[in-house]
């Protein structure tokens, strides 16, 4: 009988060694453990064995079936492992497979770089404001102290509407706005699109933005113009970047200035882009006129302001190396699709 | 402005290169664009044409021996008719650099050339400047010169002219006294004027020749007018000619190159008339008659308005004042007696007459910036000298001059710690005192306060502020520090208005669009190619007064247009999709006098790839949903569009219109040059901000199951789906938490005209689970309201 039990485990322990797919494994344990199985049959034979030699021979067999089942647990996790593997590998992919690389759709460089000058400038505590594009000549020119036929007029060459409503010149008659309606302290900036009658071509637009930026209040000096100039300049190109101020002349500002930022490109050493002199001209700037302030209503003995202005295109173009203004405007996709939001 | 730096050295002293020089008066406030040599060649020299035999391979070339000053003579072949053995010649040498190129050594036609012989043209050497250099072929010199001398020494090139660009504010620098002036003071040097002399030798006086009246002594100001007799016209001097031609001017004859050079020198225009052609011997100045006509110098005829100074005779007007001369009167050869004009013209009258007759001219330039009467008589007085010097004419005593209203001086009181505070630089008193009387600003120090007098050329200084300038432009830009704002502490923010613009930017972009931006301004033909209705208020634009171009002549009423030039560029150009979004505003005229209405539209266009009406509307749709809106969707909308294919969109249950969109019309695509089909959708961003919905509290997750119920409903065709499942939604009560359209049929079993269509229902209580009751009575709801309102009946 022990013979007979030791030849079912050896034979059962053997197969369970080669098995491989759990259908094989089942079958095994059906015909070994199961309720008409192979060791069911050694006990219910007992019957015709003497009744001392029932209990070892019922050890015997639970002992088989004890080793019977382990081996089957082992070779069942062998085989989930191996089947694991087998559905792992079925699901291999090609990684490499090329994919969409970037989402379609992004803002046009005009509104990138309003962004980032909106950025700097509200984080210095300026407000932006906007006004109307179509404006008062008032508004325009006359509190900007460019009065009728006076030759600063000449410079930007105007779109007229009737005698006494143009399309705006510069963003300057928001400044007049803001200063006939408030009171100082002023801090802000005005931006938007504006209007001169240039034919368009690869470095003129008739339309471009400005944005322009306003600080009136007591003690106001060139000084604060130079060091919130620094900062902006820093903060859009980096570190080191600084300005230089030339004499200049706008019928607003007085003194005037143009201002130069360190070439960004070469970091002032002198390129191609800055034409080998080092330095980037990028902004209009100057102290209010006193004319501006008294026609506006503000007391110029008591306030004193400063005002810069800049073409949004400008830093566009030198930020992004664009060469033909007139691609800003086309609407070219495969142009646009080179701007990231 | 251009002016030759040996001119300038006449009167100051430049003693240094351009670059340096250029730099010093940029760093002050004198813009220098740049600098040209005079000479446009390099390496040119005399040479003697020793032989010159034909050509053996050719009947119009020759074959010269030319000595250039060396120790052999040079070979050179030369193919123009004048050229022959003895004269002298313009010999370019071997590397020369002309304005047409380099010149190398070569074979022509088989023999050795190592040079060329030059014509005017070769050299850019204009004929007035070397008589006779310019048609007859190569330029033969006629006076004696050594082979080898330079060729640039002989016509008076080589020299440095600088070109300025001149502020507004400085017309008293269009001039060379005025830069010598300009440069003396901002390189420490004197500038020195020269001694205004002559003598007077004609007969009589100014009164027995002409007489002058003037009428309108506002824009007239200042007339002064002296007369030549027994004049000679004939060429200008060397030195003259090629001062003129340095600053860009041909020379012309004796008289008109004075007046010439003495507009260059001292900035004030002047005007010279044959007085035989001058009726009457009488000028007036006046405003023209209305409708007057008058032909000038230019041969153009131009018909006057009665705001117009004119300069007349006693019959008619003989030429534009300070603008440009009759043809009447012009200097010709035989001009035996000139009255010369040299008078100031108000800026403004100039200025707008130029414009209204689009006439520019060097003197029209100049008078619009603003020409100073007080040195009139002076200039007229150099003007005279210079007859004197080259002896052109005799000079009569006396001088017409009608000044009436002198300017008196300006003298500006300034405080000197107060242009401190303004420049934040700390200059002395001292100092600043020294930088004015440098600038020829007599100053005064009292304590605080500068007492300033200005020079009447400086029209642009009127106060303290301008004084700040002086000081601070002298004493040096780059002094000024770098101080940060003190005051008040401000918020910096933007207001809603742009903030909203470009979140809608932002969200059409995250959806794939690309931003586009297009002018404001259109031409009137694409609003009609739009074909909208009569009486349409887009139909009427904001006209501008002088367009660049039909292209760019009204203001935008829609952005629809530009949106469509768009698409229609990038299809032409071959991209095979393109998705786009322009946020701008549009301009609707309000009344006469009144600033248009402007606000902003949000267009969207896209073609191509996936590109259709269901995918437009799903963008429209996601960009309300941002919103919290969910606009009514309802067929229709205007004419440019498919009529099968287009929609308007409304909010607050159809009275609030947000917008419309669909495909473009196909003939509307044809006449916007579209090969393929395009979709475009207008928002209207004012309406959309002001119903936009704030997010405010949310939901709490559900705790109770939902249920779902399919309904398949059968309607007629004409019914939308959109239409069928907000009736549903309405209907069916706040149990409903969704509706989801999930088939549309059309089959025979249906019948002809019909379709049906299923919905998915779902519905949740928050506080329960719901009953089978409670869910049929919210069906029964929904099946009677659809079938009473859009006669809807459950499909078998």
């Amino acid at each position: 009988m022990q013979d007979k039990i030791n030849e079912i485990r050896r034979r059962a322990l053997s197969e369970l060694v080669s098995v491989t797919d759990s259908k094989a494994l089942d079958d095994i344990r059906v015909r070994v453990l199961g309720k008409k199985g192979e060791l069911m049959g050694i006990l219910r034979s007992m019957g015709q064995v003497a009744a001392d030699m029932r209990p070892l021979i019922g050890s015997w067999v639970n002992e088989a079936r004890e080793n019977i089942e382990n081996a089957i647990a082992d070779a069942q996790k062998a085989i989930a492992a191996k089947e694991m593997q087998r559905r792992l590998e079925k699901e291999k992919i090609d990684v490499t497979l090329p994919v969409k690389e970037r989402s379609e759709g992004s803002l046009h460089p005009m509104s990138l770089v309003l962004e980032k000058l909106f950025d700097i400038f509200t984080g210095m505590g300026f407000e932006a404001v906007e006004g109307p594009e179509v404006e008062y000549d008032r508004y325009n020119f006359e509190l900007m102290n460019i009065p009728q036929n006076h030759p600063a007029r000449d410079a930007q060459d105007t779109f007229y509407v009737d005698d006494n409503i143009v399309l705006r010149t510069h963003t300057s008659p928001v400044q007049a706005r803001i200063m006939t309606t408030r009171k100082p302290p002023i801090r802000i900036v005005s931006f938007g699109r504006v209007y001169r009658a240039d034919e368009a071509d690869a470095t003129h637009s008739p339309v471009f933005h400005q944005l322009e930026g306003l600080v009136i209040d007591e003690n106001v000096s060139m000084g604060d113009l130079k060091g919130t100039l620094d900062t902006f300049a820093r903060r859009l190109y980096g570190e080191g970047v600084t300005t230089r101020f030339r004499p200049s002349f706008f019928p607003f500002t007085e003194p005037s200035a143009e201002v130069d930022l360190t070439c960004a490109a070469c970091r002032g050493k002198g390129c191609r882009i800055c034409k080998d002199t080092g330095w980037i001209e990028v902004l209009g700037s100057g102290m209010v006129n006193p004319k501006v302030l008294e026609m506006c209503g503000i007391d110029s003995k008591k306030y004193s302001g400063f005002a810069f202005g800049m073409g949004v295109e400008r830093l566009s173009n030198l930020k992004y190396n664009i060469t033909d203004m007139r691609n800003l405007y086309e609407n070219d996709v495969r142009f646009l699709k080179q701007f990231r939001t | 402005m251009k002016i030759p730096m040996r001119w300038l050295n006449e009167y100051t002293k430049i003693d240094m290169k351009p670059e340096e020089y250029a730099r010093r008066m940029i760093m002050t406030g004198t813009a220098v664009e740049g600098w040209e040599n005079t000479a446009k060649f390099t390496n040119v020299v005399v040479g003697r044409v020793n032989t010159c035999e034909m050509h053996p391979d050719s009947d119009h070339l020759h074959v010269c021996a030319v000595d250039v000053g060396g120790e052999n003579d040079l070979q050179i072949v030369c193919g123009a008719p004048n050229v022959k053995a003895g004269i002298l010649v313009c010999c370019a040498l071997e590397g020369a650099s002309l304005p047409g190129g380099v010149i190398k050594k070569g074979k022509i036609r088989g023999v050795e050339s190592c040079g060329m012989l030059c014509s005017g043209p070769e050299l850019d050497v204009p004929d007035y400047l070397y008589p006779h250099c310019g048609n007859e072929g190569i330029i033969i010199l006629n006076e004696d010169y050594a082979p080898g001398t330079p060729v640039s020494e002989i016509f008076g090139l080589g020299d440095d002219v600088i070109e300025y660009e001149i502020l507004a504010n400085r017309p008293d620098c269009l001039s060379v006294w005025g830069i010598a002036r300009e440069s003396a003071s901002v390189l420490g040097e004197h500038f020195v004027m020269p001694e205004i002399a002559y003598k007077e030798n004609g007969r009589g006086t100014f009164a027995d020749y002409a007489k002058v009246r003037i009428e309108d002594e506002t824009d007239c100001p200042r007339y002064c007018a002296k007369i030549i007799t027994n004049v000679k016209i004939g060429p200008s001097p060397k030195w003259m000619r090629e001062y003129l031609y340095g600053a860009g001017m041909r020379s012309i004859n004796n008289i008109v190159d004075i007046t010439n050079f003495v507009m260059l020198e001292t900035g004030h225009p002047m005007h010279a008339f044959d007085l035989s052609k001058v009726r009457e011997n009488t000028i007036v100045v006046r405003k023209a008659h209305e409708g007057e006509i008058l032909k000038t110098l230019d041969g153009k005829e131009h018909v006057l308005s009665g705001d117009m100074l004119v300069i007349a005779d006693d019959k008619q007007a003989t030429g534009l004042a300070g603008i440009m001369g009759g043809e009447e009167s012009e200097i010709v050869n035989d001009t035996a007696s000139v009255l010369f004009e040299c008078a100031a013209f108000e800026r403004g009258n100039n200025r707008v007459t130029a414009r209204k007759l689009g006439i520019r001219t060097e003197s029209s330039g100049r008078f619009e910036k603003g020409v100073c009467p007080e040195t009139c008589k002076e200039a007229l007085d150099r003007a005279c000298m210079l007859v004197e010097m080259l002896d052109c004419g005799d000079i009569v005593p006396g001088m017409f001059d009608n000044y009436p209203n002198p300017a008196p001086v300006k003298t500006i009181k300034a405080s000197a710690e107060r242009i401190r505070r303004r420049i934040g630089v700390d200059v002395s008193t001292q100092d600043m005192e020294e930088i004015l009387l440098n600038l020829n600003i007599d100053t005064e120090t009292d304590g605080d306060t500068l007492v300033c007098t200005v020079p009447p050329y400086r029209q642009d200084i009127e106060g303290e502020a301008d004084i700040s300038e002086e000081v601070l432009r002298m004493y040096g830009y780059d002094h000024i520090p770098s101080t940060l704002m003190t005051g008040v502490t401000m918020p910096g923010f933007r207001n809603e208005a742009q903030s909203f613009g470009m979140g809608i930017k932002r969200f059409m972009v995250g959806l794939g669009f690309y931003e586009a931006q297009c002018f404001s301004f259109i031409s009137p033909s694409w609003i009609e190619k739009l074909d909208l209705p009569e009486g349409d208020a887009r139909r009427t634009p904001v006209v501008i007064q002088n367009p660049l171009g039909d292209d760019t002549s009204v203001m935008r009423t829609t952005l629809v247009p530009t949106m469509l030039n768009a698409l229609a560029l990038n299809m032409n150009r071959g991209n095979d999709s393109a998705r786009l979004v322009e946020v701008a505003p549009v301009f609707m005229p309000r009344g006469e006098g009144e600033l248009p209405d402007e606000w902003p539209y949000a267009v969207l266009g896209m073609y191509g790839d996936g590109a259709d009406f269901y995918a437009l509307k799903s963008a429209v749709m996601c960009l309300c949903a941002k919103y919290g809106l969910r606009p009514d969707v309802a067929a229709g909308g205007d004419g440019y569009y498919h009529p099968g294919r287009k929609a308007v969109l409304t909010l607050r249950g159809g009275s609030v219109k947000l917008g419309q969109m669909g495909e473009i019309h196909p003939l509307v695509n044809e006449k916007f040059a579209l090969p393929e089909r395009a979709y475009v959708a207008e928002i209207d961003v004012r309406a959309l901000k002001t119903c936009a919905v704030e997010l405010g509290a949310v939901k709490p997750l559900p705790k109770y199951p939902a249920v779902s119920r399919d309904l398949a409903l059968v309607v007629n065709e004409d019914v939308g789906a959109g239409t069928l499942q907000s009736a549903i939604e309405r209907a069916a009560g706040k149990l409903c938490e969704g509706v989801k359209l999930f088939d549309v049929y059309r089959g025979e079993r249906l019948g002809m005209g019909k379709k049906s269509i299923a919905f998915t229902i779902t519905f949740r209580s928050l506080d329960h689970t719901l009953t089978d009751a409670e869910i049929n009575a919210a069906m029964d709801k929904i099946l009677s309201a659809v079938s009473k309102n859009l006669g809807a009946v459950i499909r078998a």
